[in-house]
């Protein structure tokens, strides 16, 4: 991204600081102006000059009431001048408890509501809803968080969380006495969508939204659709062929009026925000290798980016250190590339006459056990497809050489998905012998010695290994020999390292990528109108993949149901009789194209004034803690409202049986 | 919206939900932000499913209302969702792409039109019967609302119990209650139905070894759900037979799964994490007490599940590798186990003393919709689905299916499902719409 930061020169501090100081006594006179302005205007327009505010409070079923004293909260918020009702209720968010709200702006004229309860991130937009059921503008709402911020975090001290409670709901108060009805921002919706990656969870979102009639960009920077099912042979739980799947999805999206495809390319450059996402995508086009550049403006985007099988280190299970430990898609192309109606297994010249597979190989680490990837992090997760897997290749191992010894090295069995608790069933019965151990005394795969000692073993024995305390046979110690090993490796995300960062994604702990929350918003990201589909989130199987990848589909089609974006309204705006045009604010700005200069006419004079891209803008205030005329505020979060709520927050609530003494309140 | 009993017959939604639990619920939403018509069909009297009388969730152990609650009442009050309760889908009729579904509206002897849900009905009855929702711990009056954040707040009385002694009648205000109505059979028409209709658990008896019918304090999942649950029927975790708090809980995993002998060889898929989730909860609300998990596989697949399951071990939840052979109730309501393990070699047949023990009962079909509809189900009992190409396509054109329906999954899988069924019905009526009027274009927005 270019930056235009730091093209205009930043005046000294002391210049600084002087025209602060100086302003501050201006916009101390303009702010009781403008008090003054709205008071009268309450008034022409027939308002009552006070503020009819209700409070709500939740006791959350216990989670809040059985720490904070909520009836007390409501007998002393009630004393708080402008409240005219505080309630307790149960659950807030339930259906009685949302139609308390509305019910009392309907029937009790109330014109301002606070909410205290759980997180905002959890119930904001539940009572914004109910607000503007009760046809109050739903920008009158505060919210209050007394249960993360106050009963969990203050367990122990029920006196305290209940004070923090009165001051935190006095404190809304405040801010809500100067709060002004808002407006979603409506910005156009360019209703198409880019899928970055293009295996089956790609595919199958392009396909579904394609279906539904709407214009797909499907991005895949290898030379084929398919992923890493292109390299898999039968699967688990049908025994279909990978590629079937693939071909099947292929044609969805081939051939499909809706949905350009560009292989070989990757998404270089992303801008913008939901509904008006400026892309840029590189790649080779062609059979002759030219190389393309394009733009697109998409409205949504998802990451269909997938997973990497882990790669042990070498000598991790002695991998790559003896040619015949392999991983399992080393393994399931081995047996793939066998020549059919060979009698007996043979690989690297070794007879193999025994196979050991090992789970959990990069997955279920242990601090102390295991040792950290290059990053310094375990890979604690747990990769759900490698138990199916290995059950299923062993089974597939045994019948087709009979005479090959097959083991299973686990710590616990995950076949839990439909159909493959009976790849662990018909394992058994086809005798493959199962080992299980401790996750913390971990197993030991090493070179044999050989029967005499110190030499390698001899042509027939076999020259790895495998020891472990076997808790199927109580704890004993065990030493299986075997000729070759198969690491059932599990997943790790993709090499998405450079999107992450322009596009500003949030991972977890485990470096997928971090939904909002695996309840209320599994598919979609903190940054709006970035969906995630299938394994670029965590391991899943096909089927699970598929699901996911339609219901990223679905929250896209949802998204372009409507003919215009809806932004929250909390972004900068200017004040442009105040401002004077020297872009001290223009500076501070972090986000490229939120705050810039033009050029407008005033009394016949051409001057610059700061201008703000409501659709870029993040609402971090940074301009407007620079501005030294006051010029800029944040809607929802004007200057004035944020002192009258720092007066609520100082409200005394020690003494007088916890009466608040009201600090300057306007 | 709310819809009363009437056989209005223009009413023709978009499509048809089978079930509102979490899953058909927010396939609701889903197909209702796509501006489509959706009827939500509910057997019980409040939408919400089992998921609105779970404790708290795992992974993140939320607590469940504070997940469901919302969503009921996003459901409730979308402009493009009208709810029945009290209603059974009873078959399903196809005829040209049509589909005929066939609803039991059943008698709930309260005009929905009329009560505001004031409850002085409930106060006036004096019958009392042990009230489903909380396990049967609690009492429920003849007629009530069905809990506390049901959805619709509407009472509902129950013909078995009612001695018609008038009371309610009586101290109605808004003259609601009409002892004489009836049950009726409405046929509506749709050109797409998700069959979301969830789950039961197997009999808790299902294993006689477990003599579960000899004691109270062998109790299921669900019970222990209501006991967790912060406003349960005795607001803390005391144990049935006796009202004791319990200071040593065993839980008996795969207690109806995992086991050809009694039909339900597959694994239920989310009872290992729930009883983890319980054993947690259970550690603080009762913080000396010995928690106990015998299991065979810990199957925590999910993301963020094994980090779960590895902070319960460290807050020394005692897990147990070992098969439960049998179960004796002894003094005292007390419970001895019969444990085989395989980890201590001294001590393969061990006896365990427990007093109060949680069976992980398998999860079985709700409903089949086999027998009156033209949807096939697996050998397992489960919707038949084409798993890895359309998982939430069923063998009927026109009908999908999501959630447990089509076989166990959590609440993040069914989430997740719900999300995809949406989808396809979407692209399905949208295809089918395109077809039918390929001269005048679409009708569906997109
Ligand atoms: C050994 C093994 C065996 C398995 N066997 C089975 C089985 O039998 N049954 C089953 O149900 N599941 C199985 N799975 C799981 C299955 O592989 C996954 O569920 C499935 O492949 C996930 O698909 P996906 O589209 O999410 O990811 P992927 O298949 O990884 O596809 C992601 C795509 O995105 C592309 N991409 C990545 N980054 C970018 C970028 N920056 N720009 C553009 N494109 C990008 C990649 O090139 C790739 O094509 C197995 C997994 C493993 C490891
Ligand atoms: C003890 C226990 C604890 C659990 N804890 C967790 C947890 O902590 N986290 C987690 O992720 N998962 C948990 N689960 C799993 C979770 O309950 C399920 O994933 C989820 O409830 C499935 O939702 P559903 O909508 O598919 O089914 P259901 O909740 O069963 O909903 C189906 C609905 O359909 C209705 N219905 C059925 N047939 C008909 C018909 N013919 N006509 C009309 N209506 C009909 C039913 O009345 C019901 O309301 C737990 C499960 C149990 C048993
Ligand atoms: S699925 Fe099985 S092998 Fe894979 S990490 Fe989980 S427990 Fe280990
Ligand atoms: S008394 Fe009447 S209005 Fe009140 S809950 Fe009962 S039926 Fe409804
Ligand atoms: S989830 Fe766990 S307890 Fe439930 S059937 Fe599967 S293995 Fe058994």
């Amino acid at each position: 991204m270019s930056d235009n930061r730091h093209s205009t020169a930043q005046p000294g501090k002391e210049e600084y600081e002087e025209a602060v100081l100086k302003d501050d006594a201006e916009y101390r006179q303009q702010h009781e102006t403008v008090k003054r302005q709205q008071a009268e205007e309450r008034e022409r327009a027939g308002e009552p000059a006070e503020p009819k505010v209700g409070v709500y409070i939740c006791r959350c079923g216990g989670n809040i009431s059985d720490v904070v004293d909520v009836e007390r909260v409501a007998q002393v918020v009630a004393m708080v001048p402008g409240v005219a009702v505080a309630k307790v209720h149960t659950f807030m968010c339930s259906d009685p408890g949302q139609h308390t709200i509305s019910n009392d702006i309907l029937e009790n004229g109330l014109d301002r509501v606070v909410v205290a309860s759980c997180s905002p991130f959890l119930h904001e937009q539940t009572f914004r809803g109910a607000v503007s059921r009760g046809n109050l503008n739903p920008y009158l709402y505060e919210h209050v968080n007394i249960r993360e911020q106050g009963s969990w975090a203050h367990k122990h001290d029920p006196e305290g969380a209940t004070r923090l409670a009165i001051q935190m709901i006095t404190g809304a108060v405040g801010k809500l006495r100067n709060a002004q009805p808002l407006e979603l921002i409506k910005l156009p919706n360019h209703r198409q969508a880019l899928v970055i990656g293009g295996g089956i969870a790609g595919m199958k979102t392009a396909a579904e939204l394609a279906a539904r009639g709407i214009r797909v960009l499907l991005v895949e920077s290898s030379n084929r659709l398919g992923g890493r099912l292109n390299e898999r042979g039968r699967v688990y739980p049908s025994e279909t062929m990978a590629s079937d799947l693939v071909a099947d999805l292929e044609r969805q999206v081939r051939n499909n009026g809706n949905i350009d495809i560009l292989l070989n390319s990757k998404v270089t450059v992303v801008d913008g925000f939901i509904g008006n996402f400026r892309t840029v995508i590189e790649g080779l086009i062609g059979p002759s290798g030219g190389f393309d550049k394009r733009d697109a403006l998409v409205g949504a985007i998802v990451m269909a980016t997938g997973y990497r099988p882990y790669v042990p280190r070498d000598g991790e299970f002695l991998y790559r250190q003896d040619p015949c430990v392999l991983t399992t898609p080393e393994f399931i192309q081995m047996m793939q590339n066998l020549d059919a109606g060979t009698g007996s297994l043979q690989y690297n010249r070794r007879t193999i006459r025994s196979v050991a597979f090992l789970h959990c190989v990069g997955s279920r680490q242990l601090d102390g056990v295991n040792e950290p990837q290059a990053d310094g992090t375990l890979n604690k997760y747990c990769s759900r497809t490698c138990c199916s897997t290995i059950l299923q290749q062993s089974l597939a191992l045994r019948k087709r050489f009979p005479q090959v010894h097959v083991y299973d090295f686990h710590r616990d069995i995950r076949t839990y998905g439909r159909g493959e608790e009976e790849y662990y069933t018909e394992a058994s019965k086809a005798g493959v012998v199962f080992f299980r151990y401790n996750g913390e005394d971990p197993l030991q795969v090493e070179r044999a010695t050989g029967a005499s000692g110190k030499q390698a073993p001899s042509r027939k024995e076999a020259p790895i290994t495998i020891t472990v305390k076997d808790m199927l046979t109580w704890g004993q110690e065990i030493a299986v020999p075997v000729d070759m090993v198969v690491l059932g490796v599990g997943m790790v995300p993709s090499h998405i390292e450079d999107l992450v960062d322009s596009i500003k994604l949030p991972t977890g702990e485990d470096h997928f990528l971090q939904e909002v929350h695996p309840k209320l918003r599994p598919v979609e990201v903190a940054v709006n109108g970035v969906l995630i589909a299938g394994t670029a989130q965590g391991p899943m199987n096909i089927q699970e993949t598929l699901n996911a990848a339609a219901a990223a589909a679905v929250k896209a089609a949802a998204m372009f149901a409507r003919e215009m974006v809806e932004l929250n309204p909390y972004v900068a705006s200017v004040d442009a009789s105040l401002c004077c045009g020297e872009g001290l604010c223009v500076t501070q700005c972090d986000y490229e194209g939120a705050l810039h200069l033009v050029e407008t006419e005033i009394d016949g004079q051409t001057v610059q004034r700061a201008e703000v891209n409501a659709g870029l803008c993040v609402g971090c205030g940074a301009c407007v803690a620079v501005c030294p005329h006051r010029a800029m505020e944040l809607n929802g979060w004007r200057l004035d409202q944020f002192e009258a709520m720092v007066d609520g927050l100082m409200a005394d609530t020690q003494h007088a049986d916890c009466e608040p003494q009201l600090v300057n309140l306007g | 919206m709310t819809t009363s009993a009437n056989g209005n017959n223009t009413y023709r939604p978009d499509a048809i939900i089978v079930g509102a639990g979490i899953a058909g619920m927010q396939s609701a939403l889903d197909l209702a932000d796509q501006g489509l018509q959706v009827l939500l069909v509910e057997r019980e009297s409040s939408i919400g499913g089992h998921m609105i009388a779970l404790a708290k969730v795992f992974p993140t152990l939320d607590c469940a209302s504070c997940i469901t609650a919302p969503k009921m009442s996003a459901s409730a009050h979308h402009d493009n969702i009208r709810i029945m309760v009290n209603t059974e889908v009873q078959a399903i009729r196809t005829v040209r792409g049509t589909h005929h579904v066939k609803l039991l509206r059943k008698a709930t002897y309260v005009n929905f039109d009329k009560c505001i849900g004031c409850r002085l009905c409930e106060y006036a009855c004096d019958s009392e019967y042990p009230d489903p929702f909380e396990a049967g711990l609690g009492a429920r009056r003849a007629i009530a609302v069905p809990f506390t954040n049901a959805i619709p707040q509407k009472a509902v009385l129950n013909p078995e119990l009612c001695t018609t002694c008038g009371s309610c009648a009586r101290v109605c205000p808004t003259d609601a209650i009409e002892y004489d109505q009836q049950s009726e059979v409405v046929e509506i028409e749709t050109d797409a139905v998700v069959v979301a209709s969830g789950f039961a658990l197997n009999s808790l008896n299902i294993k006689p070894q477990y003599n579960a019918l000899q004691s109270k304090n062998i109790i299921s999942a669900l019970t222990m759900e209501r006991l967790l649950a912060p406003h349960g029927p005795y607001g803390r975790v005391l144990r049935p037979s006796d009202g004791k708090i319990p200071s040593s809980v065993a839980f008996v995993q795969c207690a109806g799964s995992r086991d050809v002998s009694i039909g339900v060889p597959y694994c239920s898929r989310v009872c290992c994490m729930y009883a983890i989730k319980q054993a947690m909860l259970l550690s603080g609300a009762l913080p000396i007490a010995d928690i106990t998990i015998y299991y065979m596989d810990i199957r925590a697949f999910g993301k963020g599940y094994e980090q779960f399951y590895q902070n319960a071990k460290a807050m020394g939840i005692n897990f147990v590798r070992g098969k439960v052979a049998r179960i004796d109730p002894i003094e005292d309501g007390d419970l001895n186990l019969h444990v085989e393990t395989t980890e201590d070699a001294e001590n393969i047949l061990q006896e365990h003393h427990h007093d109060l023990v949680v069976l992980a009962q398998g999860m079985v079909p709700e409903w089949n919709p086999s027998l009156s509809t033209p949807v096939a189900v697996a050998s397992d009992g489960f919707v038949a689905t084409p798993m890895l190409t359309a998982p939430t396509s069923t063998t009927a054109n026109g009908i999908f299916v999501a959630g447990v329906a089509s076989g166990p999954k959590d609440i993040v899988d069914t989430i997740a499902e719900a999300g995809a069924a949406a989808m396809q019905v979407s692209q399905y009526l949208y295809q089918k719409r395109a077809a039918q009027e390929h001269v005048a274009g679409p009708v569906l927005v997109g």
